[in-house]
């Protein structure tokens, strides 16, 4: 027997991601925008290289200008007029078409390409560590939507490749007024330099704000919120969260503030030494040309270039900028794909899934620890679910009910022992087919922005539209008042924040009960607290009919049912109840056997609420509040 | 004119920049557009200069004056630009702190929440929040701050046509006319655009919402058991792609269009250049046809520049769509004024709350009260008559729909009755005023706020209009049964209680409503005497419900307490239970004279009780 030691909670990758990764990724997204769209890409090459060219051509057609004029040379000076005049056209023109191209290729790059592939990754992973861990969830958050700027980061690198062609150029041009001024390359490089610096004190004094902005928008949205606008109005809490959203805000301007200030000061600093430069460079010029070394148009072309220059500094520093920002995105975005790539080679599995149980399910010696936590969750759980009956999980709060439920729903890998379904190990099963034969209501079920049917349907996506297949899962839950009351029935669109309709939680917890029902033929149903919600006879009928499709199945699917309850009066008419105490397996066996039991975990949960219900009833008093101290279970950060 | 509304409304903004700010900035922003023209005079001079210097072999002494100018032009170009940057981005974060402010506080200022629950309203606040989710949105600070850009540069056109005019004054209207002509079709070419995106935010919102779903450790599982990856995923493109792809097809129709350009800006600027350069056309002769013809030269493209389609236009576009929101928003809201929100500490006085604890737990009514949702077929409630009295621990049971939650919401005053009326002590609690009335109340709602604050403000704030009280906090987590949860708390009270916050954790929803009660005790320690708790314990285990209740029991003094609930085994032991359905009250008695009466109640006791009674298989 294997016991599998998992190697699946890799602590989270800090390194920082090396540079030639940059210059991978770039080469495949220029790969894949050439596939895409080969001219739009072949045009973010030709018009740069264009826009320098008309940027240096017009400098230099104003020294012909001038030098013209001087000699009295008419057809020269208009020669060199025109191009000018061209120059300066092309620059304007060449600037719009820069700015479209791009827009439409890193757009269709970043709708059509990337962000699929990042959402496929989010939802097709297998487990759920993804999401539940927060470092994690951190770097989803940053990535979901990152696919314009990753591409972004592409192009901006190739601006600063051609902002330092433009300016090596210029400067070269210069060099051949006279060769001091090659200098002013060096002087070049100070506010390219100082600029750098004080943009990443910018970038630096950003992080360090997110937290406060964060909260900023935290308290915003709770100002803004109905739900949330009932309580703090009964609770007069609205100037005090008014005054901390506005102090959390100013928290965030002065930090940014002093980044801003710094920056200024750089950028500031950098531009003067290279004004200094460029002045002597002028007195230069002028000397030369006085000395009839050189000429007027000289001076006119150092001057120019030297106007365009700063415009290449510019240009050079804000692409940098946008690459290093980038990174704050491609490092995650790597990541995610490293992540994927390891985590798909670890969970195998290709057997397919039996058409119906034969034997049951089985659990042997499984444990599961959740990443980073101190204990496990689950330890040592060994027990035999048998095909065709209900199963009860009973337990306190953070006792490993849960986690149980996702252990069979191949959500999680068991860290130690394993599962079987009719013998065969379950990571051998092939996880999309198993999941196929489930279906689930978890506690925290999902909350679909969209219409109530296709909230429904979601449970059977073949039959998203079916809407006969959907009246009838939501008749099977009890639902259909509940439909009949919406304003426009089945469609009736439920993302609240959009103008939809905002159903109560009970409801919510019928829709998703409906969901489930949507699944003509599992083999194991999972029913994680479906009911906590919900009014007596409603929570009766479903129950009921739960039991009476469990008790149905055994002639066909043979499912195996498992309902975690906190009521014992849904749990009592269990084939098996399980009993589960700071994550083991404590009691196992009929309701008749485990009241039997005297001084056992289930007999004394029972009597609590049994005797709630008794004719005299179980008074709560103050001095019953003594009892055993509840689990608390806390996610850790 | 709208052009002058959306002008106005950016001048508006930009007041909560403050006048020295933007008094600063304007005038950085004017000498930054004037200086390019005052270059090209310095340039002008100096070639000119040079030119008539070199027979003469007079050197540098000649352009000494002309040359400082220029550099001295150069320097503060770097300077204007470099000081803008810090003082932009402090006008942009005055205006949309205030902005954000202004738009909570109209949010907050209403005394009901039906406004709020208005999907128009809620359209509006998205609108208006200045919180852009993409690059179709943007703040007023933004575009209060572009707007001055854009006045600047038009400073900057006129500096331009003044050294033109000084030199080649026909040069003016053959540069400005077709500059003009060109900024206008560029800037339909851009309405055009700024409408296509409009209509994309929608999408845009709904393919954010997916990607919420996408990355939600809730909906993750449903994803997976349900193979949702690929529908979802292609969800989310299909919304991206209804928002990009005709922002797509509009750049690529434009494209060809700029070629118009070509026209409109080089044959102007060629010819112009051209005549200038060969000296025709009214042009200077001798020496200064030179000055002339650099000064033109230098200066004739900026004309265009400054007058084509520029970011600052779109981003103050974009800025007063969100500004025209506010202006909507502030007409359908009430203003906080007459609101009860921010509410004075404690209303008159130090004695508030001291006085209020005197009286003693009211006597509610609700007297032939009756209420529907906008747009609903019937009425939740029905001429509905309740009375809630003082120091009882009522119970209302009913099903899921019945209008329990209504029914707390009209307690508190969150909706207006459409007939009859809810009175303390006889008094109608409209007249009693909104804030005056809540400081008596403390209810936990079924969707409690979850503050992704510290622990210790996630109970103090309770009571938000009173100073925290430490003791009455120690006192109320005793009365919570909070302690245990506080101890496994790595920072204690000082805990962020959500793990985006540095040092945060995530509770569990069991753990949320113990913090919730003990937000709701806290109330009630600092002086609420009427506790309504609205399915407080779903979440929680039969043992710690069991001792949620005995605690509630033992610590709610003299309050009195109304609980809804559908474990009927806690409600058992209510004073006196109430029945709500069909909107009223059909049964009203404890529970041996509900049970005894064999009525509905009756009824759904005895479903839950059935399995106990028989003892398993039922």
């Amino acid at each position: 027997m294997t016991a599998r030691r998992a190697t699946g909670h890799p602590a989270p990758d800090t390194k920082p991601v090396r540079p030639y990764r940059y210059l991978l990724l770039w080469a495949e997204l220029l790969a894949v925008s050439w596939r895409r769209a080969p001219l739009l890409t072949a045009m973010q090459f030709v018009i740069p290289a264009a826009m320098a060219t008309a940027v240096i051509g017009g400098a230099l057609a104003l020294r012909v200008t001038v030098d013209a004029m001087i000699r009295g040379d008419a057809g020269g000076a208009v020669a060199g007029a025109a191009g000018a005049g061209l120059a300066g056209t092309a620059g304007i023109v060449l600037g719009a078409l820069d700015s479209h191209t791009a827009g439409i290729l890193i757009g269709r790059v970043a709708v059509l390409d990337l962000n699929p592939r990042v959402h496929r990754d989010i939802t097709t992973l297998d487990g759920l560590e993804h999401l539940e861990r927060s470092d994690f969830q951190d770097r989803l958050t940053l990535v979901r939507n990152a696919g314009w700027e990753i591409v972004l980061s592409l192009w901006s690198a190739n601006g600063v490749l051609f902002a330092v062609l433009e300016l090596t150029v210029m400067l070269l041009l210069l060099g051949t007024v006279n060769p001091w001024l090659l200098w002013l390359l060096v002087f070049a490089a100070v506010p390219l330099w100082f600029d750098q610096r004080g943009n990443s004190a910018i970038i630096r004094a950003d992080l360090r704000a997110a937290a406060p902005i964060r909260r900023q928008r935290h308290l915003f949205d709770l100002a803004t919120d109905p739900a949330a606008g009932k309580e703090i109005r009964v609770a007069g809490a609205g100037a005090e969260l008014a005054r901390r959203q506005a102090a959390a805000w100013d928290e965030a301007v002065r930090l940014r503030l002093r980044a801003q200030l710094v920056a200024a000061g750089w950028r500031m600093a950098g531009w003067l030494l290279f004004t200094a430069g460029f002045g002597a460079a002028l007195v230069l010029v002028v000397h030369q040309a006085a000395r009839g070394a050189g000429s007027a148009g000289d001076l006119v072309l150092a001057v120019t270039v030297a106007a365009a220059l700063r415009q290449s500094v510019y240009t050079g520093v804000r692409y940098t900028t946008n690459v290093a920002s980038a990174g704050r995105v491609i490092e995650p975005y790597l990541w995610l794909r490293d992540h994927v790539r390891a985590q798909r080679t670890r969970v195998g599995g290709s057997a397919p899934s039996p058409p119906r149980l034969r034997h049951g399910i089985t659990l042997d010696r499984v444990g599961y620890r959740y990443p980073g936590a101190t204990g496990p969750a689950l330890a040592d759980i060994s027990v035999h679910l048998p095909a065709g009956s209900v199963v009860a999980l009973v337990g306190e709060y953070g006792s490993g009910k849960t986690t149980l439920v996702k252990l069979l729903g191949k959500l999680y890998q068991p860290d130690t022992g394993r599962i079987l379904v009719d013998g065969v190990p379950l990571d051998e099963l092939e996880t999309r087919t198993w999941r196929s034969r489930i279906s689930a209501t978890f506690q925290d079920f999902g909350r679909f922005p969209t219409r109530f049917a296709e909230n429904v349907g979601v449970g059977d996506l073949p039959r998203l539209s079916d809407r006969e297949r959907i009246a009838a899962a939501v008749r099977e839950v009890d639902a259909t008042a509940l439909v009949d009351r919406l304003p426009d029935g089945l469609d009736t669109e439920l993302d609240a924040a959009l103008g939809g309709v905002d159903l109560s939680e009970g409801q919510w917890q019928k829709t998703a009960l409906a969901r489930a029902a949507m699944r003509p033929e599992p083999l194991l149903v999972l029913l994680d607290e479906p009911t906590a919600s919900l009014d007596a006879p409603s929570e009766q009928e479903i129950f009921d009919r739960q039991m009476e499709r469990s008790r149905r199945s055994a002639a066909g699917t043979n499912a195996v049912t498992v309902i975690v309850s906190h009521r014992f009066s849904t749990v009592t008419g269990a084939d098996l109840i399980l009993t589960l105490h700071h994550g083991r397996l404590v009691e196992a066996g009929s309701h008749r056997e485990l009241v039997a039991v005297p001084g056992g975990r289930y007999a004394t949960l029972y009597r609590i609420q049994a005797e709630a219900y008794a004719r005299e009833g179980r008074r709560p008093t103050a001095a019953g509040a003594g009892g055993p101290e509840p689990d608390v279970h806390l996610r850790p950060n | 004119m709208a052009i002058l509304g959306d002008v106005r409304l950016l001048a508006v903004a930009l007041r909560a920049a403050r006048a020295p700010l933007t008094v600063a900035l304007a005038l950085l922003l004017v000498l930054g557009a004037l200086l390019p023209p005052a270059g090209a005079v310095a340039m002008a001079h100096l070639v000119g200069r040079i030119q008539s210097a070199v027979p003469a072999d007079a050197a540098l002494s000649a352009v000494a004056l002309p040359l400082l100018v220029f550099v001295l032009v150069l320097v503060l170009g770097h300077v204007v630009d470099t000081a803008v940057a810090p003082l932009a981005f402090l006008a942009t974060a005055r205006v949309d702190g205030a902005h954000r402010a202004r738009v909570a506080g109209l949010a907050a200022a209403g005394s009901t929440i039906a406004p709020l629950e208005d999907p128009q309203v809620r359209a509006l606040i998205r609108a208006a929040r200045a919180d852009p989710e993409n690059w179709t949105e943007q703040t007023p600070g933004a575009g209060a701050v572009a707007g001055l850009r854009l006045a600047g540069n038009l400073v900057g056109v006129a500096g331009g046509c003044l050294v033109l005019a000084r030199y080649a004054g026909w040069l003016v209207p053959a540069l400005l006319l077709p500059a003009l002509l060109n900024g206008v079709l560029r800037q339909r070419d851009a309405a055009r655009g700024i409408a296509v995106w409009r209509a994309g935010t929608l999408d845009g919102a709904r393919g954010q919402r997916w990607q919420d779903v996408a990355t939600s450790p809730a909906e993750g599982k449903d994803i997976r058991i349900y193979g949702l990856g690929a529908w979802l995923t292609a969800r989310i493109q299909r919304h991206a792609l209804a928002m990009e792809a005709p922002v797509w097809a509009l750049l690529a129709r434009t494209i060809p269009r700029e070629a118009g350009q070509l026209l409109l800006v080089g044959v102007p600027l060629v010819a112009g250049y051209t005549v200038v350069a060969a000296g025709g056309a009214g042009a200077p002769v001798g020496s200064d046809r030179v000055v002339a013809a650099t000064a033109v030269l230098v200066s004739g493209v900026a004309v265009f520049q400054a007058l084509g389609w520029t970011e600052d236009l779109r981003v103050a576009v974009a800025a007063v769509g969100c500004l025209r929101a506010t202006v909507d928003l502030a007409s359908r809201l009430p203003t906080p004024d007459q609101g009860g929100a921010s509410r004075p500490a404690a209303g008159t006085g130090p004695d508030g709350a001291a006085r209020v604890r005197r009286v003693g737990p009211p006597l509610v009514r609700f007297e032939g009260v009756s209420f529907g949702y906008p747009g609903a077929r019937r009425p939740v409630l029905d001429r509905l008559d309740l009375e809630i009295r003082p120091g009882e621990l009522l119970a209302v049971v009913g099903l899921n729909g019945a209008g329990k939650s209504t029914l707390i919401k009209l307690l508190a005053g969150l909706y207006e009755p459409d007939e009859g009326r809810v009175t303390a002590d006889g008094v109608d609690i409209a007249v009693l005023g909104a804030a005056a009335w809540r400081s008596r109340l403390a209810i936990v709602f079924q969707d409690f706020v979850r503050y992704h604050l510290p622990a210790r403000d996630n109970v103090v704030l309770g009571r938000g209009d009173h100073p925290p009280d430490p003791v009455a906090l120690d006192a109320a987590a005793a009365d919570a049964g909070l302690e245990p949860v506080l101890a496994r708390l790595p920072a204690g009270w000082d805990t962020p209680l959500a793990r985006t916050v540095a040092g945060g954790v995530d509770l569990s929803g069991g753990q949320w409503q113990q913090v919730v009660l003990a937000r709701a005790h806290y109330a009630v320690r600092m002086g609420a005497e009427l506790l309504v708790l609205d399915e407080p314990t779903a979440h929680l285990d039969v043992r710690t419900e069991f001792e949620v209740f005995s605690r509630l029991a033992g610590n709610r003094g003299g309050a009195s307490v109304v609980l809804i609930s559908h474990r009927l085994s806690t409600v058992r032991h209510a004073d006196r239970i109430v029945l709500l359905d069909g909107g009223r009250i059909t049964e009203n008695g404890d529970h041996d004279e509900l049970v005894a009466r064999r009525g509905r109640y009756a009824e759904l006791f005895a479903i839950q009780a059935r399995r106990f009674a028989t003892g398993g298989r039922g």
